[in-house]
């Protein structure tokens, strides 16, 4: 149970837990002075600095959701449960990032649009992949035998990895988006570069952390049933 | 293809003989046009043709439901999915002829219901009828094809009945948008738009594939 873990996966999330955990707690101090110090907007005022945490959220979310449709698929090809850990680690870490992204958009949305929500482009497409996603983790908690859930889950992520581009496609043409283009054009203003910067690089880093996390978690949880079982078999054949 | 022919005949023939599917989507699509009457002001009639394409494919949406469920939930009897399982050839035959069948009964359903929304918004298409068949056909592929597979997950799962609808929907929204657009288009008496008919192909095409190479990994066991 204490020795390191069988998978390369698993080995490495454990070997940088660790690190990843100091450098989060280093960046984390070091951003919310920053981010604090920011010059606050001219035209919106404070409400604007949800900016060094809002979009830094979207990227790790879908991040976590292109994890989750490439390892299910890596899944089915190799046959190597490692490979469900990451997905499934990788989609309960995405929802987590995509459910807050989904809290402080609205918040910002309030103090600058002047309404809560607005069925804009972007706005729909995250609640889509959010619900998509949480579909995902559903299937995984009703399906029975480890086996089973890991090919059921790696179908379904590989399906709701093939919507997003429809779902992009499908909302435009319904209608325009009121999100800015921002980041395309690279018209951050004057002061803003650093604190963004730094909550991306804080978002990730949090997002690697609680993957390594999840799948350390997920790895000790599966020899631990491993040993159980072989346990229950010896006393089946005593 | 042998395989494809026997899994949609035998799936019409079964269908034929207790027509269980056909009859408990059409009660529930119109209970849905008299559920849809009361909830909008003015009532399901001229005054709210505009929302007549989307009622109309949220009424599929929530119909496809049932006629999915039971689409695979016969095979589980007497472990008949071992037996498919053993099909000859590729395993994605079998999926392609139960969503076939499904896509043939669903396309049924919608073909009364339209006529009845034709009826009570007082939209007259004439020589457009034609349109709207194939943006029913094309918006129904994609809802058989990515059903059936989901609904064989589903249907092997826990509250599977309450599951298909949480696995299913969101990947319908983009079949909802684009055919309730075209479809909108042609009650209003103009060609689709090029954009719409273009994505219900696409989506067509990426359900299908992704449906018929997956679910080989559903029926191994």
């Amino acid at each position: 149970m204490q020795g390191p873990p069988a998978d390369p996966i698993a080995r490495a999330a454990r070997r940088a837990l660790p690190a990843t955990g100091i450098v989060l707690a280093g960046l984390t101090v070091v951003y919310a002075w920053v981010v604090w110090n920011a010059p606050p907007d001219r035209v919106q005022g404070v409400i604007q600095k949800i900016l060094y945490v809002h979009p830094p959220l979207a990227f790790a979310a879908y991040l976590g959701f292109l994890i989750t449709g490439v390892a299910g698929a890596l899944y089915l090809v190799r046959r190597d449960d490692a490979y469900d850990r990451l997905a499934s680690a990788a989609a309960e870490v995405g929802v987590l990032f995509a459910t807050l992204m989904l809290i402080t958009g609205p918040i910002w949305a309030r103090g600058t649009w002047g309404r809560w929500w607005s069925w804009d482009l972007r706005l729909t497409l995250t609640l889509l992949l959010w619900f998509v996603y949480v579909a995902y983790l559903l299937l995984r908690t009703f399906t029975e035998g480890s086996e089973r859930i890991a090919r059921f889950a790696a179908v379904y992520g590989i399906a709701g990895l093939a919507v997003i581009p429809l779902n992009y496609f499908a909302v435009q043409l319904s209608q325009g988006s009121i999100h800015p283009e921002n980041l395309e054009r690279g018209s951050l203003g004057p002061g803003m570069g650093l604190p963004f910067l730094l909550g991306v690089l804080t978002t990730l880093t949090a997002f690697l952390f609680l993957l390594a996390l999840r799948v350390d978690v997920g790895e000790l949880r599966a020899r631990a049933r491993a040993r159980l079982e072989r346990a229950w078999a010896r006393g089946e054949a005593a | 293809m042998n395989v494809f022919r026997a899994i949609l005949w035998k799936d019409l023939l079964t269908e034929w003989r207790r027509r269980e599917r056909v009859l408990s989507m059409l009660v529930f699509t119109l209970l849905l046009v008299v559920i849809f009457h009361f909830a909008l002001p003015g009532g399901a009639g001229p005054a709210n043709r505009a929302a007549a394409p989307g009622l109309l494919w949220a009424a599929t949406l929530f119909a496809s439901i049932l006629g999915l469920g039971r689409s695979l939930s016969p095979e589980l009897e007497n472990d008949a999915l071992s037996g498919l399982a053993l099909v000859p050839g590729d395993r994605g035959y079998v999926l392609l002829g139960k969503a076939t069948a499904t896509w043939l009964i669903l396309l049924a359903v919608e073909g009364v219901l339209a006529g009845l929304f034709l009826a009570l918004f007082e939209i007259s298409i004439g020589a457009r009828a034609g349109a709207l068949l194939a943006v029913l056909g094309l918006g129904t592929g994609g809802i058989a094809s990515i059903g059936t597979l989901l609904a064989s997950l589903s249907s092997r799962s826990r509250f599977g009945e309450v599951l298909l609808p949480l696995l299913l929907f969101p990947l319908l929204v983009p079949i909802l948008i684009a055919a309730a657009d075209a479809t909108a288009a042609i009650l209003a008496g103009d060609p689709p738009s090029s954009g719409s008919v273009r994505l219900l192909v696409v989506i067509d095409v990426v359900y299908l594939v992704v449906s018929f190479v997956s679910f080989e990994y559903v029926l191994e066991e």
